[in-house]
């Protein structure tokens, strides 16, 4: 089965462009046969001339990110975009998310959803849609979330994963929170499960773990993308009877997010180091493991630094507000990817604790594991966590309180009401997000 | 008149037909022939009779006698198919084991007449179609079964939520895979065209075969009961000429016994045929009054409070007439006989043949009547009654 990653605005092209890179070069050892053609025809089509086209569609206001994107990808000389797969204009959006929403996305529906529908064509069976974007620029977030809705009308049955890059906390824009509460409003009725990243959290990982000194974007990227195929190269799940699995996006979705009120994920890997240091480094399973337990339960998102006083409340215990500063971070479920030697020995007894979920979901039913027993990304030994759990509910709460102050003000409104988003959009946003909020919140009621 | 009749008769049996057939396709065995119900409408011995086994396995099938209840009575049918009947709803004496000199097979065929009029047909209608459409998911689930120690609270409400989107997910998953094998199949199957595979893969399918069967099935029984449901109106009169047909037995019993005991007293059975010249004097009047054709359906008790005296009056007036005619000849003989009274043997003769006759014309009235009736029916079968 096959998946079409859909690239939106400057960030989706960016990130796409380096899991690709990511999971050809993963991909390449020609010892794994079955692995490597499970993740060729799960990324890749092979032309006639026997080279290797990612199955994305590449959609920006401005041609700048794509040209780069593609050059960048047909240097590498394992895999290119295909040559027409792609959609640009002269204008970007001007980080106005009604302008992406409501007027550029629906100008060029037609363009984009026809190269869709040629993506899809070339897929033996499709499993669903990756749209990648930013939370709060303006092409990604606005044209995305209408991509993502064309998605949604047109393959109802497909799965749909949306892959978020979530703004810095101190802005790059000054309406980016606006442009996040409208996104992600709308994303929740739309899409099957949110995958985010946070850039704060990314740029942590580079500087403390990678020791990288002068970060750029292209930094962020490899790290999130280096997250992302560890969750979507090929894995044996407990439904593929052996083989590797067949629907890894609707796996993924059945594992995390079949509540309607929970769908916003996070990633978390370990171990990650600055690739000179891999070759002097052991690992064990245990050790990672445990590590990985605590990054979850103090909510940490790397092995620097982890707080290890965070304990899991005893179960009789009344449970304090989640939103205390330093607290326990709740799951709703978790899903644990294992990559690498010995894979089968590794002990997951730690994510079987029942103090680390909710009340309502058993630990049997919160918990996926998916195995690999081929090395990942240059690591004997890496793990990865999917959870949905309160990680994002600080970011979120923080996100919703700023737009609500700038709301409150009226400040920049009239921008979006220029384009056909009046002030009841936003009211229903915020509602509909401090749903969410809440609905996280009680996770450790 | 007579050919008339026999066209009726036609008629009927061929709707008895369409209903015996509409059981077969239900799954019913065995299903009396429509003979079989002719006969019964004239009475018939009980035992051994294939109404009891038709019966029995009607209450069986609808579910009014649970299985356990037939388990324990095995091999007593009767007694099954009475409590079976009892607990539908009917009653009769037969029921309770009284009566039982008067019991016949007519009193089965009311028993069936009953449980059709309740719908019992269209209980076995539903359940075999379901048995026989696999396509149809079930419309009634299969008693939804809570635990008792189910609390509705937030907790649990989140989980079954949380359930029935892993469903939902579940579902698109099962979906694509199914497109995925699909799509295979396709490449398989037209890659290998010129051996024509296709046809051969449908005839060596057992599921297939049994498929189209019960598909076959299905479409005869509704079918039988499509055909069924056009004549059914045929049936329910034919019906109602049998439940006639049995009150007029248990009348004709309880007149008989009635002259059997007043052979002494010719007084007395006199009296009692002129009460039971109300009836039919009514019907007499009947005739002269279209308007008032409807006054012929009340009950026999009611219609005889209704009576008319000149009629009355008049036929004991013949009797009575008749009665002086012999009195000369008889003279030697009942000498000692008061005025007005006659020896017993003669008066049970005469009487007898009164009644006969009177018997004969109020059937021959009845039959016009119903005919009457039917007629109008049928000329205002577009109006609604409404009863106020």
């Amino acid at each position: 089965m096959s998946v079409v990653t859909v690239q939106l605005g400057q960030c989706g092209n960016q990130v796409g462009q380096e899991l690709f890179d990511v999971i050809s070069s993963d991909a390449q050892d020609g010892q794994r046969k079955t692995y490597s053609s499970v993740s060729r025809e799960r990324f890749f089509r092979q032309t006639s001339q026997g080279d290797f086209e990612a199955r994305a569609v590449l959609v920006d206001m401005e041609p700048k990110v794509i040209n780069h994107s593609m050059n960048r990808a047909a240097k590498s000389g394992r895999w290119r975009y295909a040559e027409a797969s792609h959609f640009s204009q002269k204008q970007g959006s001007g980080n106005n998310w009604a302008n992406g929403f409501r007027v550029l996305g629906p100008r060029h529906r037609d363009a984009v959803e026809e190269l869709v529908r040629r993506e899809v064509e070339h897929c033996d069976v499709l499993a669903g849609f990756i749209p990648m974007m930013s939370v709060a620029g303006g092409t990604g977030s606005g044209v995305g979330t209408f991509v993502t809705q064309c998605l949604r009308d047109v393959y109802p049955s497909s799965f749909v994963l949306n892959h978020l890059t979530w703004p810095y906390g101190t802005g790059e824009v000054i309406v980016q929170n606006y442009n996040s509460v409208l996104t992600l409003a709308h994303l929740y009725q739309l899409s099957d499960a949110l995958l985010v990243h946070e850039n704060d959290a990314v740029h942590r990982i580079c500087s403390q773990q990678l020791n990288l000194k002068q970060i750029s974007f292209g930094d962020l990227n490899r790290v999130i993308a280096h997250q992302l195929a560890g969750v979507l190269q090929p894995a044996l799940t407990p439904d593929s009877c052996g083989a590797y699995s067949g629907n890894p996006l609707g796996e993924l979705v059945s594992a995390l997010a079949c509540h309607p009120e929970y769908k916003l994920l996070s990633a978390c890997s370990i171990p990650q180091m600055a690739s000179a240091s891999i070759a002097f480094s052991t690992f064990s399973w245990p050790a990672l493991l445990k590590h990985l337990r605590q990054m979850l339960i103090a909510n940490t998102k790397m092995e620097e630094g982890i707080d290890w006083q965070v304990r899991p409340p005893p179960a009789s215990a009344g449970r304090t507000s989640s939103l205390t500063a330093g607290g326990f971070n709740a799951s709703l479920a978790n899903l644990l990817i294992l990559r690498g030697k010995d894979v089968y020995s590794a002990e997951t007894g730690g994510f079987e604790d029942p103090a680390i979920y909710t009340s309502w979901l058993p630990p049997a039913e919160a918990l996926s594991l998916w195995k690999s027993p081929v090395p990942f990304d240059k690591y004997e030994k890496s793990a990865t966590l999917v959870s949905n759990s309160q990680a994002l509910l600080r970011p979120l709460d923080d996100m919703v309180r700023k737009a609500w102050n700038m709301f409150a003000s009226r400040a920049y409104i009239h921008q979006y009401v220029k384009f056909g988003i009046s002030e009841e959009d936003f009211l229903d946003s915020f509602t509909s997000l401090e749903q969410v909020i809440s609905s996280y919140a009680q996770l450790q009621c | 008149m007579q050919r008339s009749k026999a066209a009726a008769g036609v008629e009927v049996k061929r709707v008895i037909g369409a209903l015996c057939r509409l059981l077969a396709a239900l799954g019913l065995d065995p299903v009396p022939a429509p003979e079989a119900f002719r006969r019964a409408k004239f009475g018939g011995r009980p035992e051994g009779d294939p109404f009891w086994q038709l019966l029995s396995s009607i209450l069986h099938m609808s579910g009014i006698i649970s299985s356990e209840t037939s388990s324990q009575l095995r091999g007593e049918l009767r007694k099954l198919v009475a409590a079976g009947l009892w607990q539908s709803g009917y009653h009769a004496d037969w029921i309770y084991g009284a009566d039982a000199g008067s019991f016949c097979s007519r009193d089965l065929l009311l028993a069936l007449g009953w449980l059709l009029a309740k719908g019992v047909l269209e209980t076995l209608l539903a359940g075999r179609v379901e048995q026989l459409d696999q396509t149809l998911l079930s419309s009634a689930p299969e008693k939804p079964e809570f635990s008792a120690d189910l609390e509705l609270d937030a907790a649990s409400l989140r989980r079954l939520q949380w359930l029935m989107g892993h469903l939902r997910h579940r579902g698109r998953t099962l979906l694509s895979t199914i497109g995925a094998r699909t799509r295979a199949l396709h490449e398989v199957l037209s890659s290998s065209q010129v051996c024509s595979a296709a046809p051969s893969a449908g005839r060596s399918s057992a599921a297939l075969t049994e498929d189209c069967f019960s598909l076959q099935q299905l479409c005869e029984l509704l079918d039988a009961y499509v055909s069924w449901k056009q004549v059914e109106k045929v049936f329910w009169t034919w019906m109602d000429s049998v439940a006639d047909r049995r009150l007029c037995d248990l009348r004709d019993r309880t007149s008989s016994q009635g002259v059997s005991h007043s052979l002494g007293a010719c007084h007395q059975g006199k009296q009692r045929l002129e009460e039971m010249l109300r009836g039919p004097a009514q019907q007499q009047d009947v005739k002269s009054g279209d308007a008032d054709w409807a006054v012929a359906s009340l009950p026999p008790s009611l219609s005889s409070r209704l009576s008319a005296p000149s009629v009355h009056q008049m036929c004991r007036a013949r009797l009575q007439a008749e009665q002086r005619l012999r009195r000369p000849s008889e003279g030697p003989h009942g000498g000692a006989a008061a005025p007005g009274e006659l020896p017993a043997p003669q008066a049970a003769q005469l009487l007898l043949q009164a009644e006969t006759e009177l018997l004969q014309r109020r059937d021959r009235r009845r039959l016009a009547n119903r005919k009457q009736l039917q007629g109008l029916m049928g000329s205002l079968d577009q109006q609604v009654f409404i009863a106020l």
